[in-house]
C-alpha cells in the first residue's frame, strides 16, 4: 500500500516537471511578436545600408572612372611635352624592369660567376649610358629608376676589375705550377694561359718553373695572351730546348 | 480521498493547465515559418551588406592609389616642364 502511495506520488510529480518543461520549450505568442519585430527592423535596416553601400559603390566607380581618364590625359600631356608616344614609355618601362631583375639575380653571383657574364655587365652598362640620356628618363620616377640601376651596375663593374688573385699551394698536395694553376677551371681553364700569370707577377717570379707555396700570385684578366706575354713565353720556350 | 489519489488528481490538473496554457499561446507553424523566412532574410542581408563592405573598402584602395599616381603624374609633369626649360 505505502509503495502505491509512493510511486503515485512520484509520477504525479514527474507529470509536473514534464509538462512544465514542455510549456517552457514552446515559444510564447508574445515571445513570436516581439522576434518577429526585431527581425523585421533588423531586415529594414540591413536593407536600408545595402541600398546605402550600392550607392555609395556607384559613386565611387564614378569617381575612379574620372581619375582613369584625368591619369590618361596628365601622362598623355606628359609624354606629348618629352615628344614620345606611350608605347615609347611602355617599353622603356619594360626594359628597365627586365634589367632590374636581371641586376639583382647578378648580384647574387660570386665574384667569379660574374667574370662569365662580363660581356652582359658590359652591354647593360652601355646600354644603361644610352638610357639615362633618353628624354624619358627626364621624368623622375624613370630617371631615378635608372639612376639606382646605374649605381648597381656600377657595383658589378668593381667587383669584375677587382683583383683576383691565387695563393700557390704545395706541390706535393695540389700540383701546384703555373701551367696547371692556369689550366684551373676558376683561373683560365687554359693551361696555355700561365705566361699570363707569369708577367703579370714579374715581381714574384723570376723563374716560371720555381714559384712557392703560400706565394699570392695576382690573375690578370684577359682570355688571349698579349704579345708581351707571347714573346716571353717563345723565349722561355727557346732557353729550354737550349739547354737541353 | 485517500492521499495519493489526491496528488495525483493536483498534479494531473496542474500538468494539464501548464499544458493549455503553453498550447493555447504558442505561435503557429505558419507564423513560426514566417519568423524563420525572416531570419534568413536578415542572414542574407547581412552577407550582403559585408560583400559590399569589402567592395567599397577596395575600391576607396583603388582610387586612393590612383589619386597618388595622378599627383604623381602632375610633379612629373613640373619636373619635365622644369628640366625643359619650359
Amino acid at each position: 500500500m505505502k509503495t502505491l502511495k509512493n510511486f503515485t506520488i512520484l509520477l504525479a510529480l514527474s507529470l509536473l516537471v514534464l509538462s512544465a518543461v514542455v510549456a517552457q520549450e514552446k515559444m510564447t505568442k508574445d515571445e513570436w511578436q516581439s522576434e518577429m519585430a526585431t527581425y523585421t527592423k533588423k531586415v529594414a535596416d540591413l536593407d536600408a545600408q545595402a541600398k546605402k553601400l550600392a550607392a555609395d559603390m556607384d559613386g565611387l566607380k564614378a569617381q575612379s572612372d574620372k581619375l582613369d581618364a584625368d591619369l590618361r590625359s596628365c601622362e598623355d600631356a606628359l609624354y606629348a611635352m618629352l615628344g614620345v608616344t606611350r608605347g615609347d614609355v611602355e617599353a622603356f618601362n619594360k626594359e628597365l624592369a627586365d634589367m632590374e631583375n636581371r641586376v639583382t639575380e647578378l648580384q647574387r653571383m660570386s665574384d667569379a660567376e660574374l667574370l662569365n657574364h662580363r660581356d652582359e655587365i658590359e652591354r647593360m652598362n652601355t646600354r644603361l649610358g644610352e638610357m639615362s640620356k633618353s628624354k624619358i628618363a627626364l621624368i623622375p620616377r624613370y630617371g631615378a629608376r635608372v639612376t639606382a640601376l646605374q649605381e648597381k651596375v656600377d657595383g658589378l663593374m668593381k667587383s669584375l676589375n677587382r683583383e683576383k688573385t691565387y695563393t700557390v699551394g704545395t706541390w706535393s698536395r695540389d700540383r701546384d705550377c703555373l701551367w696547371n694553376i692556369a689550366k684551373k677551371k676558376d683561373i683560365y681553364a687554359n693551361a696555355w694561359m700561365w705566361p699570363k700569370i707569369w708577367q703579370g707577377n714579374r715581381d714574384k717570379i723570376k723563374d716560371p718553373d720555381v714559384i712557392k707555396p703560400k706565394m699570392v700570385l695576382k690573375i690578370p684578366e684577359g682570355k688571349e695572351l698579349s704579345k708581351a706575354e707571347k714573346s716571353a713565353a717563345n723565349s722561355y720556350y727557346r732557353r729550354k730546348a737550349g739547354s737541353q | 480521498m485517500k492521499l495519493p489519489v489526491k496528488a495525483f488528481l493536483w498534479a494531473s490538473c496542474l500538468a494539464g493547465g501548464f499544458l493549455l496554457a503553453a498550447c493555447s499561446s504558442s505561435p503557429s507553424d505558419e507564423e513560426m515559418a514566417k519568423l524563420n523566412e525572416l531570419k534568413s532574410q536578415a542572414s542574407q542581408l547581412e552577407g550582403k551588406v559585408a560583400g559590399l563592405q569589402r567592395d567599397k573598402a577596395g575600391m576607396e584602395k583603388q582610387i586612393a592609389d590612383k589619386n597618388a599616381k595622378l599627383q604623381e603624374c602632375q610633379s612629373d609633369q613640373d619636373a619635365v616642364k622644369k628640366a625643359l626649360g619650359k
